[in-house]
């Protein structure tokens, strides 16, 4: 099995977080939204999506529902709670302090 | 916060635990919706909808994997282990019923039967006895040795009341038995004679009514009792009515002032249904010793300061009293109120304890054995598993949950076992007190649980071991099966069956000990001849009996009477019926042979009987002459001894015109021995039989048995007998026994003993035989390929059979010598239960040793058998 980490470990689960604050959206979606928001670049296979959801909807982060979807069939919807909420802006933050840093360092002119 | 998250994580976990199966078909649906949805994407971008489909899968990868992921991001991985777990073992165990019955009956006996014990136990030994601060409490004796201690005296009683310090309540008591009339047929109940200070002591209150108070004991006072929650139900229309109503004791009306609640069946050992004021009449001498001194200690006393107290008391009322009583030593002594109940009973609890024990470390010494033979057979399954990548930890937990499935189906079955044995464990423990307390409750099931969890452990230990070791060198070679056989785990199986051999022979020998000792019980002669006899046992009270004299024209016109009826031979009257009886016990001075000045006398049995007394129990007139009617209540007193008695005290010397000063009375006449008889046992058959006969009339009996031997069934002049007393006292309640049956009764209880532990001895030995058989089994099937060569070489069947069961019966061998090690360290627990035989008794040795090794060497002998049987060539093929 390849699994393709493109991502930075743990922001999977901020960029999930970040997607379904925007809406309730089913994993398919999800996958779908996380490649036309990033043009293309941010790619994440079925074999660590359905686990990260499945890991954050255990931890309380975004909670499931099963509706009809828009072919009328049955699909399962997540969306943020208001834990998640919290727990996207704590990410955010990391992120925003991290990424500055990274940033700040390889900006560094050589010698 | 964390509340919060707790609300939604916990339905989630309980989701995952409870209603799996759901959610394991949610991600089915969840999953199979997304290549959905990448198909009508694909469709959607014009792909043809039969590859669509097709690239979608491909693209999605293997569904399995992700539900594998999602599984374990969920957390499920532990619970679902245990479950499947849980579901391999209970598959696994059904699928070889041999092996689990097997297992789970044997486990299942040893935890039910120690479970039975342990409440016997709880309830005997270790729960507190039922009175508020029951530790405060003391029963007080009079003691002249380590082991030699008896009840109080009025005199006693008086000091202790008036003198001492130390207690906040002391109350006493007589127990006796008294004719209940007045209410019914009459008939004799048990009572207790109590002050006032005795419930006070206890701590015991009324459910109805009120108890008894200071002033119930003055002779002048009303006569008043309070009476048993039975009686009041039985008798007075239940409690609330039974106050004030009038019960006749013994010819005396009492008004019923109070009824104990119904768990007061007994009071610091003492049953009885009716409780009177005890009235204690002014002492002539410092005996006779009958009262039972009941005591609370003050907050903070110690018992010591109290035996000094009580010391000093001792010391200031003996110079009061010395005329009669001479023993300086003797002190007045405290014993905590528990020791004197549960005390005797300690012994034979724990041994019972002890001898359960071992029967349950046996039990889980062959489930261990059949465990790991168990394991061994599952070698090749091992292997592939290992081979396939099941991890160490896994496999080990895998066997570690069988243990536990099987241990939990074995404990399901004690707890069956237990329940039904705990009334058999208090039916056959013999004379315990505080039965009425024994049930299965929640400390005996914790008991099961925590002895299950152990067992469990200790079954499941050398299993795992092998299977790590196993692990460790994963195979898969053909010879699987061959390299299994670690020479670790060949000892670890031998050395579980060595100890069934060396634990079971204990208990072999203390049955074998047992047995002899009441076959030597049995021969023992009782002195007289219990054929055709049969005795009705009867008292005169003291309110229609004031004196000597009308008590004695009872007893006379009783004698004679009797003998007229037809099919009566001999007709006598005993105040003591051998050979449990004691009746009274007499302390005594020989003129000839006085002892040392203050220092206690010899005593011995002390019978008041009439001439057809000898007759009727045909016990023979050796020397001397027997009582005449001359022998009266006014003249010099006389007794016959047994020939036991003048052996011991006037050995070789002439006993007839011998004197004796009784019960330490020194003013009063000496008395005169006319007589020598046949031995009889009064005080059990196992006990001396030295006994001392006085003529009836001089006495004073209260109460007597009338023995008659009959030309019939003793039980067919009952009747007769019964008209008789009746037309001289329709009042008096009368209690029938044969002599025979007494006989059988003074061996029900060393009967029950060795029945008890030959029960145990039996499980023990067939434990032990099962797991010599189940090892040697296995070794047969391990060397299969070995003894097949072995035959096509040309080796004999019968050599092959001698060598199966010569390694076989190394073990019992083995086993049985460190057994009789054991047994040499732990039979002089059984010694006090032993009547002529020795603990080291080589009968009982080798019969148990020999029985020990010929179980073993017949459970060796079928697989030496099967051995002898292995066909070579299809031996050496099939592997």
């Amino acid at each position: 099995m390849s699994k393709p980490t493109d991502l930075v470990q743990g922001t999977l689960d901020l960029l999930i977080l970040k997607i379904l604050a925007l809406e309730p959206l089913n994993g398919w979606s999800v996958g779908q939204r996380l490649k036309q928001l990033s043009a293309d670049v941010l790619q994440v296979s079925e074999g660590s999506l359905y686990p990260a959801l499945h890991k954050l909807e255990q931890a309380g982060w975004i909670t499931a529902e099963w509706r009809p979807s828009e072919n009328n069939r049955r699909a399962k919807f997540y969306s943020l709670t208001r834990l998640g909420r919290r727990q996207l802006a704590r990410e955010t933050e990391d992120w925003r302090r991290l990424s500055s840093a990274i940033t700040a360092v390889v900006r560094l002119r050589e010698a | 916060m964390r509340l919060e998250r707790w609300r939604y994580t916990i339905p989630l976990r309980l989701r995952s635990l409870f209603r799996r199966r759901q959610a394991e078909r949610e991600l089915t649906d969840e999953l199979a919706d997304h290549v959905e949805r990448e198909t009508a994407e694909r469709i959607r971008r014009g792909a043809a909808p039969a590859d669509a489909r097709r690239e979608a899968l491909v693209a999605f990868g293997g569904v399995e994997q992700h539900k594998e992921g999602v599984r374990d991001a969920r957390g499920w991985r532990p619970l679902e282990n245990l479950v499947s777990d849980t579901r391999y073992s209970l598959r696994a165990l059904r699928r070889n019923p041999g092996f689990t019955a097997a297992a789970v009956l044997v486990l299942g006996l040893g935890l039910g039967a120690s479970t039975a014990v342990f409440s016997v136990l709880d309830a005997v030994l270790l729960s507190e006895l039922p009175y508020p601060d029951a530790n405060r409490l003391v029963r007080i004796y009079n003691q002249n040795s380590p082991t030699n201690l008896w009840s109080l005296s009025t005199v006693d009683v008086q000091a202790i009341a008036q003198q001492q310090k130390s207690f906040d309540a002391f109350g006493a008591a007589r127990w006796s038995d008294a004719a209940l009339s007045g209410v019914g047929a009459p008939e004799h109940v048990a009572v207790g004679r109590v002050s006032a200070g005795f419930f006070q002591a206890l701590g015991v209150t009324a459910a109805q009514g009120r108890l008894l108070q200071r002033g119930d004991e003055s002779p002048a006072a009303p006569a008043v009792v309070v009476v048993s929650h039975t009686l009041a139900g039985r008798a007075l229309g239940g409690a609330a009515a039974a106050i004030g109503k009038p019960i006749t004791l013994d010819g005396v009306s009492h008004t019923v002032v109070g009824v104990l609640p119904p768990e007061r069946a007994d009071l610091a050992g003492i049953r009885a249904v009716a409780w009177p004021a005890l009235q204690l009449a002014a002492p002539t001498r410092r005996g006779p010793f009958g009262l039972r001194a009941i005591a609370r200690l003050k907050p903070g006393v110690t018992i010591e300061a109290a035996a000094r107290d009580l010391g000093g008391i001792s010391e200031r009322i003996f110079p009061l009293w010395a005329a009669g009583f001479q023993d300086k030593t003797a002190r007045l002594t405290p014993v905590p109120l528990r020791t004197t109940i549960v005390g005797a009973a300690d012994r034979s609890v724990r041994f019972f304890a002890g001898a359960v024990a071992l029967v349950l470390v046996i039990a889980v010494a062959n489930v261990g054995t059949l465990m790991l033979v168990r394991t061994s057979a599952r070698e090749q399954e091992l292997s592939v598993r290992a081979a396939l990548g099941a991890a160490r930890s896994r496999m080990a937990r895998l066997v570690a949950t069988e243990c536990l499935a099987l241990t939990l189906l074995a404990a399901l079955a004690g707890l069956g076992v237990a329940a039904s044995g705990v009334r058999l464990v208090a039916t056959l423990a013999p004379g315990l007190p505080r039965l009425a307390e024994v049930g299965l409750d929640v400390r005996a099931v914790g008991f099961l649980a925590v002895t299950a969890l152990l067992s469990a452990l200790l079954v499941s230990l050398s299993p795992l071991a092998q299977v790590l070791r196993r692990a460790a060198t994963p195979s898969l070679v053909p010879d699987a099966r061959r390299a299994g056989t670690s020479r670790s785990s060949n000892r670890t199986r031998a050395a579980f069956v060595i100890a069934e051999f060396a634990l079971a022979l204990p208990l072999l020998l203390g049955a074998g000990l047992l047995l002899r000792s009441l076959l030597r019980l049995q021969q023992v002669d009782p002195g007289f001849d219990p054929v055709g006899v049969g005795s009705v046992s009867l008292g005169l009270p003291a309110a229609r009996y004031p004196d000597d004299t009308a008590r004695q024209i009872f007893w006379d016109r009783l004698a004679q009477r009797v003998e007229e009826i037809p099919g009566v031979v001999d007709a006598g009257l005993t105040t003591s019926l051998p050979p449990d009886n004691g009746g009274d016990v007499n302390n005594f001075d020989l003129v000839a042979h006085p002892v040392p000045q203050g220092t206690s006398q010899p005593v011995a049995p002390w019978v008041g009987v009439t001439n057809g007394f000898f007759r009727a129990m045909k016990i023979p007139l050796l020397d001397g002459r027997p009582f005449t009617p001359g022998d009266s209540g006014s003249a010099p007193p006389v007794v016959s001894v047994s020939r036991a008695w003048a052996a011991r005290y006037f050995p070789g010397q002439p006993v007839l015109g011998q004197q004796l000063i009784e019960g330490g009375c020194t003013e009063c006449p000496r008395t005169t021995i006319v007589g020598v008889v046949g031995d009889v046992h009064y005080l059990g058959l196992a006990n001396g039989a030295e006994g001392v006969y006085a003529p009836l009339a001089q006495v004073q009996a209260r109460s007597a048995s009338l023995v008659v031997r009959t030309r019939g069934a003793p039980a067919s002049v009952f009747s007769a007998i019964r008209a008789k007393v009746a037309a001289l006292d329709p009042e008096l309640p009368l209690v029938e026994s044969l002599l025979l049956d007494r006989l059988r009764d003074s061996l029900a209880d060393p009967r029950r003993w060795t029945a008890m532990l030959s029960g145990f001895a039996a499980v023990a030995v067939l434990l032990a035989a099962l797991g010599i058989f189940g090892l040697m089994s296995y070794v047969v099937r391990q060397r299969r390929r070995e003894i097949g060569v072995r035959i096509a070489l040309g080796a004999q069947p019968g050599a092959v059979t001698r060598m199966i069961v010569g390694r076989g019966m190394r073990y019992a061998l083995l086993g049985t010598v460190i057994g009789l090690a054991l047994a040499a360290v732990q039979m002089r627990w059984l010694r006090a239960l032993l009547f002529q035989v020795a603990p080291s008794d080589p009968m009982a040795v080798l019969g148990a040793a020999g029985v020990l090794l010929l179980a073993g060497f017949l459970a060796c002998w079928l697989p030496g058998q099967q051995a002898a049987r292995i066909r070579a060539l299809e031996a050496i093929s099939t592997e």
